[in-house]
């Protein structure tokens, strides 16, 4: 065993034996740093839960053209060419959906059949279904130019109604865009107070420890040895408050389940709040040691250099 | 071993506590500093252990110039010196073997070996029947034999006491005295500062310091 290895051992050794001299302030210390992680902790585990949601959504602009009831096939589809005049130049997929092949898609997507079969005609109309590529899903002009082309579509013959699909998903991304900036600023705001916390503990142990920090510099320990206690004080402090936020969390996902299921149930989804994945748990970890450790590395720096 | 040339230290513009002092001390010698409280002893101590640097001059410790060593090399000049100190600083919440072991442990010695040659030094002290008692549960002069004890675990070429037995009757004092004369004996360079007069060895050369001059015993064993 190298002289590396065992020094890091003994710190860790003296870093317990400071949590077991005092244990009850040790915990206080972690339920406090815990309170601090759980709210972003949360807000991560809801991110990662909505966000393969969101990106299932289609954001690029899906326009769909309704056709009048009672229009003929062969009029209806004779739209194409001037829906093509129309869109050229931005690269649109246009498909014709014929009113059969919407019925045969509403029954599989909505499990009604029964429902649907006692309206005896087909409701539906023909419909067209343009998707446009290459559009910026934030940009408000591209967004303009997109109405403009639903506005003049609505001029053609026949046509009955004329939706711009991709306006609730844009505002969807744009939310979800404003909730991450938002989980961002709280996580730094309360990774500050992680490390404030982290300071003051590691400050009071190093007033404690101060006679055995000035004895152990006179026989002859480097800075590294005196500083590497305090610094696993702090790694271990934030691994438990963090491992604590972690279990607050979970727990908190049961009752939450119990809301997000019966709302989801409202649109045919099992939509379920889940635990994060382990790689993320141990992520989550290993930043709460990071913020540990970097506000009992600021405090030992600035209170060793003051007992000198 | 050690040496100090035209060295002067001011703690403050009119806190002079050494003043051009320059003197030699040999390898395997054994040297008292003698002189009132605040002739400048202590602090002649603290240079040689790299506590304080020198105001002026320049102070070498087995060829390392003191003024020149760089933060971290000091603790691996400690590791070769001894320090005692007139109020022993042992750590009260541990056992006199751990107090013992500290000097090693800071090297990286593993645990063991720390221990077994913390066991040896509190033997060679008198004191190895009470390696598992508190530092509080002895009496002074005990107490300074565990500071002893610990100066001496890491084989030390130097060992530094100051003013050892201020603070112990004489039968205590006389215990620790015959202890450092001891390890000097076995080939150890050992200073001791005390302003009692009683405990100066006729036979060892003794430096008498006022004011932070140097009054006598300046050549002694160069």
């Amino acid at each position: 065993m190298n002289i590396w290895f065992r020094q890091h051992r003994f710190a860790f050794v003296a870093a317990l034996a400071t949590v077991r001299k005092s244990p009850g302030s040790f915990l206080f210390n972690v339920l406090v740093v815990a309170v601090a992680l759980a709210l972003p902790f949360a807000g991560v585990t809801l991110l990662d839960n909505v966000r393969p949601l969101s990106e299932q959504l289609a954001v690029d602009p899906e326009i769909s053209l309704f056709m009048k009831p009672g229009v003929a096939r062969e009029d209806a589809q004779a739209l194409a060419p001037q829906l093509q005049q129309l869109l050229a130049g931005n690269h649109a997929k246009i498909n014709f959906v014929p009113r059969e092949q919407a019925l045969d898609a509403l029954k599989e997507k909505s499990g009604l059949d029964d429902v649907i079969a006692t309206l005896g005609d087909n409701p539906l109309p023909d419909s067209y279904v343009m998707k446009l590529d290459g559009f910026a899903a934030t940009s408000t002009a591209e967004a303009a130019r997109v109405d403009l082309l639903a506005d003049h579509m609505r001029q053609l013959p026949g046509v009955d109604s004329v939706q711009v699909d991709s306006a609730w998903v844009k505002r969807l991304a744009a939310l979800l865009g404003v909730l991450r900036l938002a989980l961002l600023l709280l996580a730094l705001t309360l990774g500050v107070v992680v490390i404030a916390v982290v300071f003051n503990t590691v400050r009071l142990q190093v007033l404690t420890q101060r006679e055995e920090i000035a004895v152990s510099k006179l026989l002859g320990a480097t800075d590294n040895f005196i500083h590497r206690p305090f610094y696993y004080t702090g790694a271990l402090l934030g691994v438990c408050a963090g491992a604590v936020a972690l279990g607050a969390v979970a727990l908190a996902l049961r009752p939450l389940n119990t809301a997000v299921g019966e709302f989801a149930r409202l649109y045919a989804s099992d939509f379920q709040l889940t635990a994060l994945p382990a790689l993320g748990i141990v992520g989550l970890l290993a930043i709460s040691a990071a913020l540990g450790l970097v506000g009992a590395m600021l405090s030992v720096q600035r209170h060793l250099a003051r007992l000198k | 071993m050690i040496e100090f040339l035209s060295v002067s230290k001011k703690y403050s513009a009119d806190a002079l506590a050494l003043s051009d002092v320059t003197l030699n001390i040999a390898r395997g010698e054994l040297v008292y500093l003698a002189g009132p409280s605040g002739a400048g002893k202590s602090t002649l101590m603290k240079m040689v252990a790299a506590i304080e640097r020198p105001t002026s001059g320049r102070v070498t410790v087995n060829g390392q110039d003191i003024g020149k060593l760089k933060k971290a090399g000091v603790p691996f000049l400690r590791r070769n010196l001894g320090l005692i100190f007139q109020h022993q600083r042992l750590l009260n919440d541990r056992n006199l073997l751990a107090n013992v072991m500290l000097p090693l442990i800071v090297t990286g010695a593993p645990k063991a070996q720390a221990a077994e040659r913390a066991r040896a030094a509190l033997d060679k002290v008198g004191l190895l029947d009470r390696a598992r008692a508190l530092p509080m549960e002895l009496s002074g002069g005990e107490q300074q034999r565990v500071a002893i004890a610990r100066a001496i675990v890491n084989r030390p070429q130097i060992i530094l006491a100051d003013e050892p037995t201020a603070n112990l009757d004489r039968a205590a004092a006389d215990k620790v005295i015959d202890a450092l004369h001891a390890f000097h004996s076995a080939g150890v360079t050992c200073v001791i500062s005390s302003h009692d007069e009683q405990i100066l060895d006729s036979g060892a050369r003794v430096i008498r310091l006022e004011h932070g001059h140097v009054m006598d015993g300046i050549g002694g064993g160069v």
